[in-house]
């Protein structure tokens, strides 16, 4: 068993039309066993950025918290939010960093620029990005969100619509996945709001 | 085949741990305590490596102390818990690392809410109603799953705690002969006997 | 003789002053006027800007009122260079400390440990003090809304109302008349403009040469930071009568 599936996580990212999407899932576990069904996963950067860290726990939360502290000198400092873009690269070197005793952690960034584009972002745990223009992946039940992805997922969607297929996503993949579920969250990123909404899910 | 477990009620943290300080398959003593107070309204519970569970607990407790005399307020629950995890997380890609269980009850004066929080000797943490380390939480954990509210009062708590180690005893191979109970509440922390 | 114990910080003159602190201190009272008011809901900072000429680009959003942290902001006096210094010191500490305890630090410890700064440089040698005194405004979940004032030396001390910078005393003097425990953060806002009209040398208030700041707590409970626009200061100072008129009459 690798030490990127000892907790467990599933963590999707989508684009919309002028709208993006990011999802994980909610269960803290020791291998086979449920500790926590609130454990939260996903992270506000900005109004308009969140990101999501699929992996070991213990580094989930060390580097949330390395983050938040890294993102709030950049506002105190520049007198703004930091873009989702600059975000990822900054993600990325906080993690390169660590090149030879790495955090165990894939990261998921989704967010919109100020022009409002829509950006996703996904990562090793070394930091190497990936941006794709339809969706990424992240955790232990990775294969099975691709795999939903792909059958799902449509270009141009609205913010309802890009709710629906990552929520269908999110809970159809961890159903197949025993390290993850236990109930997700949603946010969808539109440029007026965030939509923010926990779904129900098996708890078994 | 240490045990501890943490139980929130509606103004409470009702906490156990078993008393036996075993080495091998030897038992060596039977009325040993396996928490500390860091300060008047938080308690930390641990378990683990033998050198490395006290140590570490000493260290922490001390700091939380510290922390009180020096800025005359105490740390809340989630500060301590914060801190603790901080502490085990850097340990982790140490030399040496801690390898230490632990759970953290307290009750916020600030907020006026009792807190749990798990933690494990990877820095991992989290808030939870109820928690349980060692292999007894095989055993409690569905037990509490089931009986579980927030609304919990004292008695309920203390019958839920009595339903978990009525089930190791019935269950788990091992003997835990006796058991440390401890209330967390606005009044502090003391213990009690169910 | 006085020389002798002017050029460091770190000797005490046969009076037992420190000259060099003095020295910071007297630096500050010639700097634009910086006063904070506590009040029941909130606290207001104000300060006034001294406009050194039309032709100079605005960099920041504000260079007397600055964000410490989420529940802690801060008005200035003295020399901007050492402020900007320190500033980014407090952020720093108050950032470590969410950072080590997953809570907003409380405010009386941000100030002290900036002071423990300062003292530092009252004491170690071939180093001047720094030539800055701040109002502190925070809000924590401890003592709930706090006002502080910090100088040079690295004393400390909280307030219910006070001022740092040109005309100090006649302003401390001002609050001390018209403060009254129990006050508003609406009549606060206005104690505050009345005292600065008072003592600014200029004839009429305008958001040229003042800058506004309030921290209160919003529905949700949470320190909300509200650093006031141009035409907010202007609509504000028209509101209580002290100016804030955009249309200058023009001299040339």
């Amino acid at each position: 068993m690798s030490i990127l599936e000892y907790n467990g996580a599933a963590i999707v990212a989508m684009m919309g039309k002028n709208c993006v999407a990011i999802a994980a899932d909610k269960r803290l576990g020791v291998q086979l066993m449920t500790v926590s069904t609130n454990f939260q996963k996903i992270f506000p950067a900005t109004e308009k950025c969140y990101i999501g860290l699929a992996g070991l726990a213990t580094d989930v939360q060390t580097l949330t918290e390395r983050f938040r502290l890294k993102i709030n000198m950049y506002k105190l400092r520049e007198e703004r939010e930091i873009e989702p873009r600059t975000l990822s690269h900054l993600v990325s070197t906080t993690l390169y960093e660590k090149r030879f005793s790495p955090y165990f952690v894939e990261p998921v960034i989704a967010g919109l620029d100020k022009n409002n584009q829509p950006f996703i972002c996904g990562m090793d745990l070394i930091g190497c990005r990936d941006v794709p223009r339809d969706f990424v992946v992240s955790g232990t039940a990775s294969e099975s969100l691709l795999g939903m992805c792909e059958s799902l997922w449509e270009p141009d969607l609205e913010p309802e619509d890009l709710f629906e297929t990552i929520s269908q996503t999110v809970l159809n993949a961890v159903d197949r996945d025993c390290l993850s579920g236990w109930g997700a969250v949603v946010h969808v990123i539109t440029p007026e709001r965030v939509i923010t909404r926990n779904l129900k899910a098996r708890m078994d | 085949m240490e045990f501890l477990i943490g139980i929130t009620g509606k103004d409470f943290v009702l906490t156990a741990s078993d008393t036996s300080a075993a080495r091998s398959i030897t038992v060596m003593k039977s009325n040993e305590d396996k928490s500390c107070d860091l300060n008047k309204h938080n308690i930390m519970l641990y378990a683990g490596e033998a050198g490395d569970t006290v140590n570490f607990a000493e260290y922490i407790q001390r700091n939380v102390r510290l922390y009180g005399i020096r800025n005359g307020i105490e740390l809340t629950p989630k500060a301590a818990a914060t801190f603790t995890r901080k502490e085990l997380a850097t340990s982790l890609r140490s030399r040496h690392p801690y390898q230490v269980f632990l759970l953290i009850a307290g009750y916020d004066i600030t907020t006026s809410s009792p807190h749990l929080y798990w933690i494990d000797y990877l820095g991992s943490s989290a808030e939870v109603p109820f928690a349980a380390h060692g292999y007894g939480a095989y055993y409690c954990l569905s037990i509490l799953d089931r009986y579980h509210h927030p609304n919990l009062t004292l008695d309920e708590a203390k019958g839920l705690i009595k339903k978990c180690i009525d089930e190791l005893n019935n269950r788990f191979i091992v003997n835990l002969s006796d058991f440390k109970i401890k209330v967390t509440d606005q009044d502090g922390i003391r213990e009690i006997t169910i | 003789m006085a020389r002798r114990y002017d050029s460091r910080t770190t000797i005490f003159s046969p009076e037992g002053r420190l000259y060099q602190v003095e020295y910071a201190m007297e630096a500050i009272s010639h700097a634009g006027t910086a006063l904070g008011i506590l009040a029941s809901d909130g606290i207001v900072i104000a300060a006034e800007k001294k406009v050194t000429s039309k032709l100079l680009e605005q960099t920041t959003t504000s260079e007397k009122i600055y964000l410490l942290n989420d529940n802690v902001i801060c008005g200035v006096a003295g020399i901007t260079a050492d402020a900007n210094y320190l500033i980014n010191y407090s952020r720093q500490i108050a950032q470590n400390y969410l950072y080590t305890y997953g809570e907003d630090i409380p405010v009386e410890q941000l100030v002290q440990r900036l002071c423990d700064l300062k003292q530092g440089y009252t004491q170690y040698g071939g180093l001047r003090p720094f030539g800055v005194s701040f109002i502190y405004a925070g809000h924590d979940s401890h003592y709930g809304f706090q006002l502080y004032h910090s100088d040079p030396s690295g004393n400390y001390g909280g307030w219910k109302a006070t001022c740092i910078g040109a005309n100090n005393a006649s302003a401390q003097s001002l609050l001390k008349q018209d403060y009254k425990d129990e006050i508003t953060l609406k009549e606060a806002r206005e104690l505050a403009a009345k005292v600065l009209s008072k003592t600014m040398d200029s004839t009429t208030l305008s958001s040229e040469k003042l800058e506004f700041a309030t921290l209160s707590l919003n529905d949700e409970g949470k320190v909300s930071y509200h650093l006031y626009k141009p035409d907010e200061i202007d609509a504000l100072l028209k509101d209580f009568d002290l100016g804030g008129a955009q249309d200058t009459p023009t001299t040339s």
